[in-house]
């Protein structure tokens, strides 16, 4: 293949971040011109690290980037934005205070007198791009104001007003609904018409058929091939993204379900924009049994999980464990009532990273009579819980004392799961427990969330990960624009299919199929 | 005595002072709002405006020209805050840290600049003769106002220069491409960064202006307010231009009227400590406990409104109920 | 990067620091003194040597002088791994010390006893003061840094109009109360010295707070709060109450070292302007990276500077508040967590491929059990 085919080639791509973890190694990765390659993976697999290069927010560690034919060095996004590359980030890069036009302009504002800015002007602008590209937006409202689906827009006029003619598109669905996402891709259709390349990352089968030429599947850091969308089939892809084959099932008897554990009723919650983001929850979680939540993320499962460990306050509802409230107590009230979360955001709530594996074992049970002589800790008890923890957990690490921000993803998350699995929890709230770690880890992890349940915790496992839902829950929920949109009481015979109509708003249980997770009462 | 206050505070003498004093502290408050809208919070203002406090006096010494040292406080000014911005921005020394580093420059060791660069020993420089002061203005037209006249005319130029730089700063922010970036970086420096904004280029100007605007202050302590260099000139007034700052919601105009705050509650005790009964050193006292509980009345309110928006005491009594 | 390594780094790193600071001083020394060698000797040699001979008095006097700067350094230090920037350490050391001189004066009580009533009061002085930042911090989210730089300015007036107003020695020239009951002073712990037995209560004191950040839960919740607030709220920590308790706990230490230094040095309390002790403790602070165990050491280090800047003040005309700038730079470079990055990258990549290297063999190590 000639090279000028391609206006992006990465080759021999390796990114080790400086904690150490490698989270690209010998990527290569090549974009035609015109086309809209699919860069797919699951969470943690590489794929933002790889474009987070493209963009010049981070360096390659070994590797090289042409872009046109020229070997590029992108040391900056200021310098990847004139090589003609833009971003739509999953996470927007918008200034909420500013407006519409302002964001949009942001860096290259226009000018009166070479001094005051042009504000007339850039609504111009904005007006002009958002009419020629067919994306509407509003250029006076402040971005902190405006519907998600704008907000997406005005990332992509971002992009196009730069002069890019390579969008690079992170996620971009995650946020949008179903309507908002028919309409992203009929403006990209329009874009790619126009002779846009751009490169579209998700890991969503049926948008990348939709709309895909070309795709690179990522798996653990590494690249499994490069494909024509067209001549390989969904379950070839999900293959070679999830790696069933190297994930073994985890073998689970049947559950026998006991007494309700955790009850919630009429739970709402409303977002500090407005946005209903749960809307009337009912559900109860019995002993011995795992409750999955599935449903693409972003459907009410974060705020769930906060208020149930009081990092937020519902408008109204309740929600008991074994009878005693939950919502808007102490953490340290929930946690005594036998309640474990292995949360979503490790980094942020899971643990210290400056601190050493040992105190971040012992966080939430400092204040045990067990680990404290009077007024002093009883270190001989915490070294040796420590190190059974350590052992029984798998923790790879020199010894107890290793700072935790310098182990690897896998080992950082075993940690907090050791915590968590070994504070003897009645009800344990898993938040993706397993997200962007090693299939050593996660295997690990998924096996002791099924012993623990089967020893009678009630788990509530919320994951985006099709597989580890499905594989590991009893029963299951399945969230749709915070609401519950199907519960399956067995999930043997669930398939894939059945399960994406319900998470992608296609179908919906009548009330009286939903009625049945809440168990008495 | 309360008649006896209240007739003080109704002189046109009073509302001159105000200005005088507020003038000081408007432009280290100014400095602390540009930094701050970038995202960096300059602690050390009170260090900067004690060192270009020192180099005004220093440089119309020098130059027998006001201006001159006008001129090279700012410079002294900036290259102060450009110092914190250097080890801030790229050594990642914590801000804090590094504005608490030029507070000791400022604190002591003006003392021994004094010495490396004039030869002079002690606490003081009385280098200057009033010609070397910035002159008073007397503003034609206000000045024959009665009340308006002897308030606001035959202040230093620098207060109208101070009060002007409330609008500029202004205009800077909302109205110019820079004051645009200023604002996106310090609200989101991904989303700047992302479209190829400098965010260590905004907050090293930032960082600048600041310096420029605190090194104001400093001159006009040492060349109009003091009228010569002590090392007990600044007396945290850079500290309570950040509270000004704070109160004043992080914006020019509510910054100014904290500002007028603190001035008030600062001449008002230059009044009383005239008074029998009154102690001087409780009255310098006030400005201060002033500026804590405008602080914490300020802080109250914002948490208030957090709680509002959050439902946070609806839902956890409906909790409670069910 | 493993522990030790890291050490070694931190260690390297800090040595460079100093001696750019000691550069800085170099040059300043020989931009204004006449004779730069011998302002250079008293500097650096004269403290501890003189004229071939240990210069007793002189570490006597270092080591006198750093008693109150270990008790502001270990307040700043508990304040900090808190990640709370109080900044109130200046007006503590102040009230602490003139409250402690006032029982001293006023509340005659038996010699062994009298000196410990003192430095209670003085530490409860300064702890009940520091409950002002810390409520508003926690009850109203104000900024506890605005807020103590405030409240130091209140105290030094407040202080001062008690000072002067009412328990003046109107007999004396400058402004000072009486002088303090016999009972009330620290004792000197080597007589016709500064040395008082304060400092081995800051020795003490130090050795206390190692345990309590170190071997208590309460230290252990204050460092983690410092570390990740989330973390901390998330594991069920009462993260209000601690940040409350480190800055008390800060009051109290430099409550106390303020009372200790004020009955220990001075016949009468006689301050008439925040002594300075604060901010050096902050210094202090950062030299021992906020540990506990090293305050001590980055407090001689300061100290024996200290005095070093003095002997150049009177044998080499060079000002001694030379001593500030030299603080300044070494805290500048102290506190940058990229000064010499680039080496320690270097350090992160080579044992990141030693790692892979050993990996790549026994990967079934990882959990695939």
């Amino acid at each position: 293949m000639a090279d000028n085919e391609y206006v992006v080639q990465m080759k021999g791509i390796t990114k080790v971040y400086p904690n150490g973890i490698a989270a690209n190694q010998g990527v290569d990765f090549n974009v035609k011109k015109g086309e809209i390659h699919a860069l797919m993976g699951e969470n943690g697999a590489g794929k933002s690290t790889l474009m987070k290069m493209l963009f010049g927010l981070e360096q390659p560690t070994e590797g090289t980037i042409t872009v046109n034919g020229e070997e590029v060095s992108l040391t900056s996004p200021t310098v990847a934005i004139s090589k003609g590359i833009g971003m739509v980030h999953q996470h927007f890069m918008l200034v909420p205070n500013l407006t519409v036009a302002e964001n949009i302009v942001l860096g290259m504002e226009p000018k009166k007198n070479n001094l005051f800015m042009d504000y007339k002007k850039a609504v111009e602008i904005t007006e002009e791009y958002a009419k020629k590209y067919n994306l509407q937006v509003d250029p006076d409202a402040k971005v902190r104001d405006i519907p998600v689906g704008m907000k997406q827009k005005v990332e992509i006029l971002k992009a196009l007003v730069r002069g890019a003619k390579i969008l690079i598109l992170d996620e971009p669905t995650a946020v949008l609904t179903t309507q908002e996402t028919e309409e992203l891709f009929k403006e990209l259709i329009h874009l790619k018409e126009q002779g846009y390349t751009m490169v579209f990352i998700s890991h969503k089968l049926h948008e990348i058929k939709q709309i895909t030429d070309r795709l690179t599947i990522m798996r653990g850091g590494k690249s499994m091939g490069v494909y024509n969308t067209a001549d390989i089939s969904k379950e070839e892809i999900s293959r070679l993204m999830v790696g069933r084959d190297v994930i073994l099932t985890v073998e689970k008897e049947q559950a026998q379900p006991t007494d309700v554990v955790l009850r919630v009723r009429d739970l709402e919650y409303t977002n500090e924009w407005k946005k209903k983001m749960i809307n009337h929850m009912s559900f109860d979680v019995r002993k011995g049994e795992i409750l999955g939540i599935a449903g693409v993320e972003g459907n009410g499962q974060r705020e769930l999980v906060d208020m149930l460990f009081n990092l937020n306050m519902p408008d109204s509802g309740v929600a008991k464990v074994n009878g005693h409230n939950i919502l808007g107590e102490s953490q340290r009230k929930i946690r005594d009532l036998g309640v474990s979360l292995i949360p979503e955001d490790r980094m942020t709530f899971g643990m210290a990273g400056a601190a050493s594996i040992e105190e971040n074992l012992i966080s939430d049970r400092c204040a045990q009579k067990r680990y404290n002589n009077g007024p002093l800790f009883n270190m001989k008890k915490i070294h040796e819980d420590s190190d059974k923890l350590i052992e029984e957990y798998k923790v790879l690490c020199k010894n107890r004392t290793q700072k935790v921000g310098m182990l690897s993803g896998g080992n950082i998350q075993k940690v907090v799961v050791a915590r968590e699995f070994s504070a003897e929890p009645v009800l344990i709230i898993a938040d993706q427990p397993t997200r962007g770690i090693d299939v050593g880890a996660t295997e690990f992890i998924r096996k002791k969330l099924v012993e623990l349940s089967r020893e009678g915790a009630a788990v509530l496992l919320v994951s985006a990960d099709l597989n580890e839902v499905m594989e590991l829950s009893d029963s299951l929920i399945i969230m749709y624009n915070g609401q519950i949109a199907a519960y399956f009481e067995d999930t043997k015979d669930l398939t894939d299919t059945v399960m994406g109509e319900y998470m992608l708003g296609l179908k919906q249980q009548s009330p009286e199929e939903v009625r049945r997770v809440q168990h008495g009462e | 005595m309360l008649e006896q206050i209240l007739s003080m505070v109704f002189t046109t003498s009073f509302g001159y002072s105000i200005i005088r004093i507020t003038s000081p502290i408007l432009f280290a408050a100014l400095a602390a709002v540009v930094a701050e809208k970038a995202g960096v919070t300059n602690i050390g203002l009170e260090g900067i405006m004690m060192i270009s406090a020192l180099f005004g006096v220093l440089f119309a010494y020098w130059t027998s020209y006001w201006w001159v040292g006008v001129i090279g406080a700012m410079v002294v000014g900036v290259i102060l805050a450009l110092i914190i911005g250097i080890f801030a921005l790229k050594l990642k020394t914590d801000i804090i840290l590094a504005g608490i580093a030029i507070n000791l420059v400022g604190s002591g060791g003006t003392i021994f600049l004094l010495y490396l660069f004039t030869g002079l020993k002690g606490n003081t420089a009385s280098l200057t003769t009033p010609s070397m002061l910035t002159p008073k203005l007397n503003i034609p037209i206000l000045e024959s106002i009665p009340v308006i006249g002897p308030i606001f005319s035959g202040h230093s130029i620098l207060t109208y220069v101070a009060f002007l730089l409330v609008f500029l700063v202004w205009v800077l922010l909302y109205k110019t491409a820079l004051g645009l970036q200023i604002r996106a970086v310090g609200e989101n420096s991904h989303a700047a960064d992302s479209v190829g904004v400098s965010v260590l280029k905004i907050q090293y100007i930032a960082l600048g202006i600041s310096g420029a605007l605190s090194g104001l202050g400093g001159a006009y302590m040492s060349m109009y307010y003091s009228q010569s260099w002590n090392t007990g000139i600044v007396a945290g007034r850079g500290f309570i231009a950040l509270a000004a700052q704070a109160m004043g919601q992080g914006e020019p105009l509510g910054s100014m009227f904290a500002s007028l705050l603190f001035g008030f509650a600062s001449a008002l005790g230059n009044k009383m400590e005239g008074m029998q009964g009154f102690s001087s050193f409780l009255v310098a006292a006030v400005p201060y406990a002033v500026t804590i509980i405008g602080l914490v009345l300020y802080a109250s309110t914002q948490v208030r409104r957090v709680k509002k928006s959050r439902f946070m005491e609806k839902g956890k009594k409906e909790a409670e109920k069910s | 990067m493993g522990n030790k390594r890291m050490m070694r780094f931190e260690i390297l790193r800090g040595c460079a620091a100093i001696f750019i600071a000691i550069a800085v001083a170099f040059i300043f020394i020989l931009i204004c003194a006449d004779d730069p060698l011998n302002a250079l000797y008293c500097l650096l040699v004269r403290p501890v040597f003189n004229n071939g001979a240990l210069n007793i008095s002189s570490i006597y006097m270092i080591l006198a002088r750093m008693t109150p700067i270990i008790f502001t350094g270990l307040a700043v230090c508990v304040m900090f791994s808190a990640n709370q920037f109080n900044l109130a350490g200046e007006g503590t050391v102040m009230a602490g010390g003139f409250v402690a001189g006032l029982v001293g004066i006023y509340v005659p009580l038996a010699a062994g006893l009298h000196p410990v009533v003192c430095i209670l009061v003085g530490a409860a002085v300064g702890g009940a003061l520091m409950l002002i930042p810390a409520w508003a911090k926690v009850k109203l989210n104000a900024s506890e840094m605005v807020c103590s730089l405030m409240l130091n300015y209140v105290i030094l007036y407040v202080v001062m109009h008690f000072l002067s107003n009412v328990f003046a020695d109107r007999s004396q020239g400058s402004v000072q109360t009486y002088p303090y009951l016999e009972t009330a002073r620290v004792g000197k712990l080597i007589a016709g010295t500064e040395l008082t037995w304060g400092f081995l209560v800051a020795i003490a004191a130090t050795v206390l707070v190692a345990f309590f950040m170190f071997r208590t839960r309460w230290g252990y919740a204050i460092r983690m709060i410092g570390i990740n607030e989330s973390f901390s709220k998330y594991s069920g920590m009462k993260v209000g109450g601690i940040i409350v308790v480190s800055q008390v706990i800060g009051g109290v230490l430099s409550g106390m070292g303020g009372a200790i230094e004020v009955l220990g040095r001075y016949n009468a309390f006689l301050w008439k302007d925040l002594p300075g002790y604060g901010w050096t403790g902050i210094t202090v602070a950062i030299l021992a990276k906020n540990n506990p165990i090293a305050i001590p050491f980055a407090a001689l280090f300061i100290s024996y500077l200290n005095r070093g800047c003095e002997l150049m003040s009177i044998y080499a005309g060079v000002p001694a508040e030379m001593i500030d700038i030299i603080q300044a730079v070494i805290f500048l470079f102290f506190a940058a967590e990229q000064f010499m990055a680039k080496t320690r990258q270097k350090m992160v990549v080579k044992e990141a491929k030693e790692e892979l290297a050993k990996k790549t063999e026994p990967a079934a190590e990882g959990g695939n059990a």
